[in-house]
């Protein structure tokens, strides 16, 4: 065997994957996501660091042009996996793993790839007046629609002086056309959607999914602040609620990870500030649920996360029918599910204005403390297209 | 070997030195002057005076880099994307340069230079430092106020916005930023 | 005033306490240092592999150097309109400047140079991992990497000011910008019984100059990645290695400066430094992994109001002690 078919063998018992999820593929996702954890196959911030690209849900046009721009700057060895359903993930990660490894499979995507386009003309900055009176380039630079810890879809059209965030504009994610749309395609708000349209859902599985979307959102706010450790045991806590874990199980570990979290202040006193909401302003704009409730900045807006992940864990058990009138029944995980458009298209609808003015650490913080569900937006996006 | 590695520094400040004037893309010229200004620190070091010469180094570094950013900031064409000139008045600026470079060279040729008395100090830095904080004290001192006077006002002209604004009339509310500081105001 | 090299220093260090110049010490060096630095990554393996609930073998510790084989088999990345030249410059700076800095660590009684401004050399050398990772923000011509490389000026404009006072404070109880006579200096007392503050500003300082830990701002996810963002195949391997290597590097000249060097009871003097080097390097491993990451809004202020002022009344002890 020669030295380079060995290296590949070596870089590919290993490999770091580059996940983008298409609206409708949060299951997909949590499924790639598990087995990278346990295989401890890094997930790779930008397509320079990844090998394998693996796209976690249903097809869908409005993302394509960038997962392929993504695709042309991976350099090799690489690899790139389709998966639509979860059950699939595992076995497709074993396939694509084989194919990097595979010394002429490499060679040949190697050979067979495109000249790289000539660079597009560059345009000079544009200048206008920034926060301090000073006259500034303005940089346009758009968020998303992928980034690692990101809404998948969701893009922001930011113009950057420095980094400061002067202008934020709202441009995505693309509605999803066809079935995908449904209550299948929203993940995390599916036992209220199936409760609504008169299916029999207990308290206990909602209360289950929503612990499960906060705890999921809660890691990405968690990766942001720059606590990985934290998030990976949100993730885990995560992934034991989806799996059923009992409720014994994963009491003791939701207390921790709150103690953890609010340890020493450190991470109160870092994001003190920042994205201020009080409850009237969220009312106006049409939030409910925690984003509202918690009545101030990031940090108020991640403990009230792990306080709702608290109270819905001693409810896994409850059996009773989820309805209305209860606490569990009357919100999913991002509000209310009752009104005319889905709870997170009011919290993407809030980005602009919060971000105007800040920094960029502390917007992506912002965007991660609010976590509109790319589902639930690309579902009122074909609602709102169909209309 | 020290006349070896003097030579290959001097030789080296001299051709960044031109680099600077030659290149068109305001980082790498930033970086040119850089390397030029580490050479010069590596031939401060071996004429003797190694403190000196590493302090330039890292003074250097810090300030080209901070110098980086204002580059970058203010003057077009940061990335040498498109064709431009760092030279002005070449005329005028040959005849300067050259009249001073010249000068320069006539006094290290005709200047008496002092024969050497007593053996070079075991630690030169003991007597920099000695002759700074003894002989030049006052000089340091005052030097040093100055320095900080200048950058106090230069931020203080530069802030649009004082205290007045910030605290309000009385300086008696919390501190109105855009962006809060990181203890507690 | 007391001349500070024919002072009570010498007197002290009668029997030489940094041999420099050894030729085995060259090699020796560098590769103790990256030695050091990949047990950080095996330990950083290990607790990572905690977190995430898989299995704890040894097989754990060794996987990240996969990450090697990766890099060797990559296909260069090419960039529209970048810099080339400045951003390869900037990757190499980083590892390398780690190296040149611990040639006056003494380890043991050992290094590999003990010249008169040891102190100054190592300080000269952290300060070039500022233009390393500004170059190598600049170089691909990506925003979010430039964002990178500008956090990283305004993370060392906060932290390399106490840091020099930190070590000035070290310098100031020897009596000398020698790192072999400060070794000597804590023969009686170390530095960082006395001089606490001190101690603690280089152990910060040396998270910042790693860029790793609460210092991870360059390279934040929030940047996806800022100024690794861009980086693959070798040049991502040596930034971060480098980052390790800065981080072990720091690590072994925490031991010279406030822990007395190699001077203990019963073991050899080589075994006291690998002992407290290691002592330091979990401190700053788990310490990386605690807490979370500064913004430099809120770092830099803390850094000039509290940290700055109370880093020179700190050099004001040992120099009223001193002189």
């Amino acid at each position: 065997m020669d030295l380079t078919a060995r290296l590949l063998r070596a870089a590919a018992a290993r490999p770091r994957l580059l996940v983008l999820t298409t609206p409708g593929g949060t299951p997909v996702r949590l499924a790639v996501e598990r087995e990278a954890r346990l295989r401890d196959w890094p997930v790779a911030a930008t397509p320079a660091d990844a090998g394998l690209l693996v796209l976690a849900g249903p097809g869908h046009p409005g993302t394509a042009p960038a997962v392929e721009r993504l695709w042309r700057d991976m350099p090799g060895p690489r690899a790139r996996l389709h998966a639509r359903h979860p059950d699939e993930v595992a076995a497709a990660l074993d396939a694509a793993r084989a194919r990097l490894a595979s010394p002429d499979l490499q060679r040949a995507d190697a050979a067979a790839r495109p000249a790289a386009p000539p660079p597009d003309e560059l345009p000079m900055a544009e200048q206008g007046p920034d926060r301090d009176g000073l006259w500034l380039d303005r940089l346009h630079v758009p968020l998303g629609p992928f980034l690692p810890d990101w809404p998948a879809g969701l893009v922001l059209r930011l113009v950057l002086q420095g980094d400061v965030v002067q202008q934020a504009a709202l441009a995505g994610p693309a509605p999803v056309p066809g079935p995908a749309a449904g209550a299948g395609g929203r993940f995390w708000a599916e036992p209220w959607l199936r409760a609504a349209a008169g299916e029999p859902v207990t308290i206990g599985e909602a209360a289950r999914r929503r612990a499960a979307a906060q705890l999921d959102s809660l890691a990405r706010l968690l990766a942001l602040a720059g606590r990985p450790g934290q998030a990976t045991r949100a993730r885990r806590l995560r992934d034991a609620l989806l799996a059923h874990a009992p409720e014994p199980a994963v009491r003791p570990a939701v207390a921790a990870l709150h103690r953890a979290v609010c340890r020493w202040g450190t991470l109160r006193r870092l994001t003190r500030g920042l994205g201020v909401l009080s409850t009237a302003e969220a009312e106006a704009a049409g939030v409910s649920g925690p984003a509202a409730r918690a009545d101030g900045d990031v940090f108020d807006r991640c403990r009230e996360w792990l306080e709702c992940v608290a109270r819905d864990v001693r409810r896994l058990d409850a059996t009773g029918p989820l309805d209305p009138a209860d606490p569990v029944g009357r919100e999913g995980p991002r509000g209310r599910t009752t009104g005319p458009l889905p709870p997170s298209v009011a919290l993407a609808g809030l980005l602009p204005r919060l971000l105007t003015g800040t920094e960029l650490a502390g917007a992506r913080l912002i965007v991660a403390s609010l976590d509109p569900d790319p589902d639930e937006l690309a579902a009122a996006g074909a609602e709102l297209a169909h209309d | 070997m020290t006349e070896v590695l003097l030579a290959v520094s001097g030789v080296a400040a001299l051709t960044g030195g031109v680099l600077v004037f030659t290149l068109d893309s305001m980082a790498r010229v930033t970086f040119a002057l850089l390397g030029s200004l580490v050479c010069v620190g590596g031939v401060v070091a071996l004429l003797g005076l190694p403190y000196l010469g590493v302090v330039i180094v890292l003074m250097m570094v810090m300030e080209m880099l901070i110098m980086a950013v204002f580059m970058v900031a203010y003057m077009m064409n940061p990335a040498g994307l498109m064709p431009m000139s760092m030279l002005h008045n070449k005329r005028g600026a040959a005849a300067v340069s050259g009249g001073v470079f010249l000068a320069l060279v006539a006094g290290i040729a005709l200047a008496p230079w002092p024969d050497r008395a007593g053996a070079p100090p075991r630690d030169s830095t003991v007597q920099v430092g000695a002759e700074l904080m003894r002989g030049q004290m006052l000089t340091m001192v005052t030097l040093g106020f100055v320095l900080l006077a200048t950058m106090v006002s230069a931020t203080v002209l530069a802030t649009r916005r004082g205290r007045y604004d910030r605290f309000g009339d009385d300086l008696d509310r919390p501190a109105h930023d855009p962006v809060s500081g990181g203890v507690g105001r | 005033m007391t001349d500070p090299m024919t002072g009570p220093v010498a007197g002290r260090a009668a029997q030489p306490v940094a041999e420099a110049g050894a030729w085995w010490a060259v090699p020796a060096a560098p590769a103790l240092l990256l030695g050091l630095a990949v047990l950080t990554v095996a330990a950083g393996a290990v607790l990572d592999a905690r977190d995430a609930g898989r299995a704890v073998t040894p097989r754990t510790a060794l996987r990240p150097l996969l990450d090697v084989a990766h890099a060797l088999v990559r296909q260069p990345r090419r960039l529209p309109a970048s810099d080339r030249l400045l951003w390869r410059l900037g990757v190499v700076t980083v590892p390398v400047s780690a190296v040149l800095a611990v040639l006056v660590v003494p380890f043991g009684g050992h290094a590999v140079a003990d010249p008169s401004v040891g102190l100054v050399w190592f300080n000269a050398m952290e300060v070039l991992t500022w233009a390393g990772l500004w170059l190598a923000g600049w170089g691909p011509n990506a925003a979010l990497s430039l964002v990178g490389g500008y956090r990283f000026l305004a993370q060392g404009l906060a932290y390399e000011l106490p840091l020099m006072f930190a070590l000035i404070s070290a310098a100031t109880g020897a009596g000398s910008l020698r790192t072999g006579a400060i070794v000597a200096a804590q023969q009686d007392l170390w530095f960082a019984v006395w001089m606490p503050v001190a101690f603690a500003v280089h152990l910060l300082g040396v998270l910042a100059f790693s860029f790793t830990g609460p210092f991870a701002y360059p390279t934040g996810r929030d940047l996806a990645g800022g100024v690794l963002g861009e980086v693959g195949g070798a040049d991502r391997l040596l930034l971060r290695a480098g980052r390790r290597l800065w981080l072990a590097a720091g690590a072994a000249m925490a031991v010279p400066l406030f822990l007395g060097g190699g001077a203990g009871p019963g073991l050899p003097a080589w075994a006291w430094s690998l002992v407290k080097t290691l002592l330091v390097l979990a401190v700053l491993v788990a310490a990386e992994r605690r807490l979370p990451v500064l913004r430099a809004d809120r770092w830099v202020e803390f850094a000039w109001v509290v940290l700055l002022p109370l880093s020179v009344v700190q050099a004001l002890v040992p120099a009223l002690v001193v002189l």
